[in-house]
């Protein structure tokens, strides 16, 4: 690892980026000012002062503190998410890619289906059959993304399905649960890890446009689409509300999107 | 190749964002057109699907666009005039209603408006819409010449309020069914006539055979643009010449620009949460509602949340109408002290430390549905809950579509629902004093769905639809009033003042408390 961060210069400043907003985001309860969840509602919609950086919003709360507390809120979304997504595709990605045969034929043409849907429209529209809230945003993403993945891990396992190592394995009686785990999963995580790392910041814009349009998160969590979208309201004569959480995603969903790319030149082999 | 496209494609949306969030500096915007002396464009928010003055309350929406008028209108201080009837008068056994039809009056189609015709007209509304009966119900509707006379079984005082509503907008019904109202629109006798209305876009053009003076505009061309930032910056921008219902945040933009003008009045809305107080909920308990009316800082939502474009709530009708606002005795005002200290006495403690309060083994948890084609009304949502946090409830805001309101409302759906009502829509809160607190047997008053009851006030409400004089319905108000209070059946949030702005190239643009009138024969270029 400390070899690839020599090579590599971008890699390390962008890794020192992400562990930056991690730590944001782990430690955001002790990084934020003041309460993001209660203000002064005698001191609304205040522009930035020194006693509030980023000005107030339009129930008194700090702007920044709630940007903090944002950060652990749509990370912990975008992860969780991207997590399982990696989950949920591998698995079925493995699955029809091992066995073959009719049960790669029926996932395989369901995974088609969901390709055909554009993407956040089928999104909007189970999460706003579900109701809103963090967790159905997450199922609602999830729904829409596992066919990417489980297509992109079926077509790496039939590339490895038929080499010696794993004819060997099948020759000597392992089990196949044992091959799968053994065998064909350390093969293809690095692929699914760089495309999940590539993968947060899109499903960060992702998370917080269903938030924007109100099928994400729910009031008073401090989520920046939502935040996005309760400034609005306050465009002209508040602009602050919309800038600074508007900012917030654009600096941490640039610095994933670099990370993951710089990641990709670390760890794919035929890049370097 | 592909990292430098997602790089770029940051870079422009962060950098789209950064100019809309800044464009806003310099407030006033300019007017291009300056104004076409032929043509009106108005900025309003539609519901209606149809132009069908019989659908829902589609009506509402044939009235606002210039387009029907009913026998009777209120004026500015909501005192009922004549409009399509000259004059009316009530036997002495107060059953009997004759109402004078103006002679002078044509419909749009030129065939003239005779007694008959209004006779057909109403009882088309009764034929189409369940909601005329809950108005007044009638023996008989003669045409006599000009003279329409209705014969009541019972003494209805407030008959001549009735006709003015926009369920009862006069059409020609002769001119069915050649024509599809709910496609072409109705045929009326307001000073505008429709030539095309989808809800997004409707366009009226003049009425050549309007019976009340010259009609200033060729056409009238009205968007219906539902977000209130985008109809603010419509109005900035001069793609329209007049908007309605400019939002709380948007208002000071306009306030201090010497190009616009502003009609801002108190309407006859409440905006209220009803109380599920139905056996199982938890605000069945007189004490927790009590606490949760007193929680709740009223002043400071409307004075500073939504900066004073509302008045602070108190009572059922608001003091744009004289009911006794200001003698109403809340027992619940603003006091988180005794809010806490209720809670105690009701048995809800915090004993697992969170900061909610249970009781056995149930946590003071409630489901508040909003809806937020209305501005303010997820801000209030929001205030609540963040002071009833700190009293130890856990209020969980559930959005839904405006469209759903009203069903979850008569099925009771809720801990909290809430509304932004108009409380006179007939010149007089009784309709609306019925609808949502008259005891509900078994369904017989359906839009009341929170379970509250009490006969006292059903006595009263019984009493008040009998009498016709004056000073005794205004008491009966005012006791009606204070009982709601005191039994705390509803939070009242506030009343909102309504507005209307209009660039100043335009004239005699007036909002009206009853909210009936938007587009009318006195907006004309200014001079």
């Amino acid at each position: 690892m400390i070899e690839a961060f020599k090579k590599n210069r971008l890699f390390a400043i962008y890794t020192a980026a992400v562990i930056l907003i991690l730590f944001v985001a782990i430690f955001a309860p002790y990084l934020a000012p003041q309460d993001p969840f209660d203000g002064n509602m005698r001191n609304v919609l205040q522009p930035p002062s020194s006693e509030h950086l980023l000005g107030t919003d339009k129930l008194g709360r700090d702007t920044l503190s709630r940007i903090i507390a944002g950060t652990q809120v749509s990370l912990f979304m975008t992860i969780c998410l991207v997590i399982l997504l990696a989950i949920v595709g591998s698995i079925i990605g493995i699955t029809s890619g091992y066995f073959g045969g009719k049960v790669e034929m029926i996932l395989m043409r369901f995974a088609d289906m969901m390709l055909a849907f554009p993407g956040v429209v089928l999104a909007i529209a189970i999460a706003g059959i579900l109701g809103g809230s963090v967790v159905n945003t997450i199922i609602a993403l999830l729904a829409v993304g596992w066919a990417k993945y489980a297509r992109l891990v079926r077509s790496l396992v039939i590339k490895l399905r038929n080499n010696d190592f794993i004819i060997a394995a099948q020759v000597n009686g392992t089990k196949t649960i044992n091959i799968l785990w053994r065998h064909i999963l350390p093969n293809i995580l690095p692929m699914v890890v760089i495309t999940g790392a590539m993968d947060i910041g899109t499903m960060m814009m992702e998370i917080a446009g269903l938030s924007f349009l109100g099928f994400g998160a729910q009031p008073p969590t401090p989520e920046w689409g939502l935040m996005l979208n309760e400034g609005r309201q306050y465009i002209q004569t508040a602009p602050w509300l919309m800038i600074y959480p508007g900012a917030a995603i654009f600096i941490v969903v640039a610095t994933f999107n670099l990370w993951g790319d710089s990641l990709r030149d670390v760890l794919d082999p035929r890049q370097q | 190749m592909f990292k430098w496209k997602k790089i770029l494609a940051s870079v422009l949306c962060a950098g789209a964002l950064l100019v809309t969030g800044c464009g806003g500096g310099d407030g006033g915007g300019s007017s291009s057109s300056g104004g076409d002396p032929n043509v009106l464009k108005v900025g309003v928010t539609n519901f209606a699907d149809t132009l069908e003055p019989t659908q829902n309350y589609f009506g509402w929406v044939v009235m606002r666009y210039g387009l029907g008028e009913c026998l009777t209108k209120f004026d500015e201080k909501m005192n009922i005039q004549p409009w399509l009837a000259e004059s009316w008068q009530v036997s002495d056994d107060h059953l009997t209603w004759t109402f004078k039809i103006r002679d002078n009056v044509k419909f749009s189609n030129g065939t003239p408006l005779t007694a008959e015709a209004v006779k057909n007209s109403i009882e088309r509304a009764f034929a189409k819409n369940t909601r005329a009966a809950t108005f007044f119900e009638y023996e008989s509707i003669t045409a006599d010449g000009q003279n329409l006379i209705i014969q009541t079984k019972n003494p209805l005082p407030g008959m001549p309020g009735y006709l003015a509503d926009p369920l009862f907008i006069i059409v020609d019904t002769t001119a069915e069914p050649a024509r599809d109202f709910s496609k072409e629109g109705p045929i009326c006798t307001g000073p505008y006539m429709v030539e095309s209305f989808v809800k997004e876009r409707a366009v009226m053009k003049r009425n050549e055979n309007y019976w009340d003076g010259e009609v200033p505009y060729q056409t009238v061309e009205i968007p219906s643009i539902d977000d209130p930032n985008t109809r603010a910056m419509a109005l900035q921008s001069g793609d329209v010449d007049i908007a309605v219902n400019i939002a709380a945040g948007d208002i000071d933009i306009f306030k201090g620009n010497d190009k616009f003008h502003i009609d801002e009045i108190a309407s006859l809305r409440v905006v209220l949460a009803r109380l599920n107080q139905k056996p199982d909920h938890i605000l069945s308990d007189p004490k927790v509602r009590a606490a949760l009316i007193c929680g709740c800082d009223r002043e400071t939502y409307n004075d500073v949340l939504l900066k004073k474009t509302f008045i602070p709530g108190k009572a059922p009708v608001p003091p744009s109408l004289d009911y006794g606002f200001d003698q109403l005795k809340d027992p619940n005002v603003y006091n988180p002290e005794r809010a806490a200290k209720l809670l105690d006495e009701a048995g809800w403690k915090d004993s697992d430390g969170d900061g909610i309060r249970e009781k056995d083994g149930r946590k003071l948890e409630l489901d508040f549905v909003v809806y937020n084609s209305r501005a303010e009304l997820p801000l209030y949502a929001e205030a609540v809950q963040s002071d009833l946090k700190k009293l130890g409830f856990d209020i969980k805001i559930n959005t839904v579509d405006y469209n759903l309101i009203d069903g979850m409302g008569i099925k009771g759906e809720y801990d909290l629902l809430i509304s932004n009502i108009t409380t006179a829509n007939t010149g007089d809160p009784e309709i609306f004093l019925t609808w949502y607190w008259k005891t509900n047997a078994d369904g017989s008053n359906p839009q009341n769905g929170s379970g509250y009851s009490n006969p006292a006030y059903d006595a009263k409400l019984n009493e008040l639809s009998m009498e016709f004089d004056k000073d005794k319905r205004r008491q009966l108000i005012i006791d009606l009033q204070q009982i709601l209070l005191d039994d705390g059946a509803s939070l009242f949030f506030g009343y909102p003042q309504t507005n209307i702005i209009n660039a100043k190239y335009v004239d005699g643009v007036v909002m009206y408390p009853s909210d009936y009138y938007w587009i009318t024969k006195l907006i004309r270029p200014a001079k």
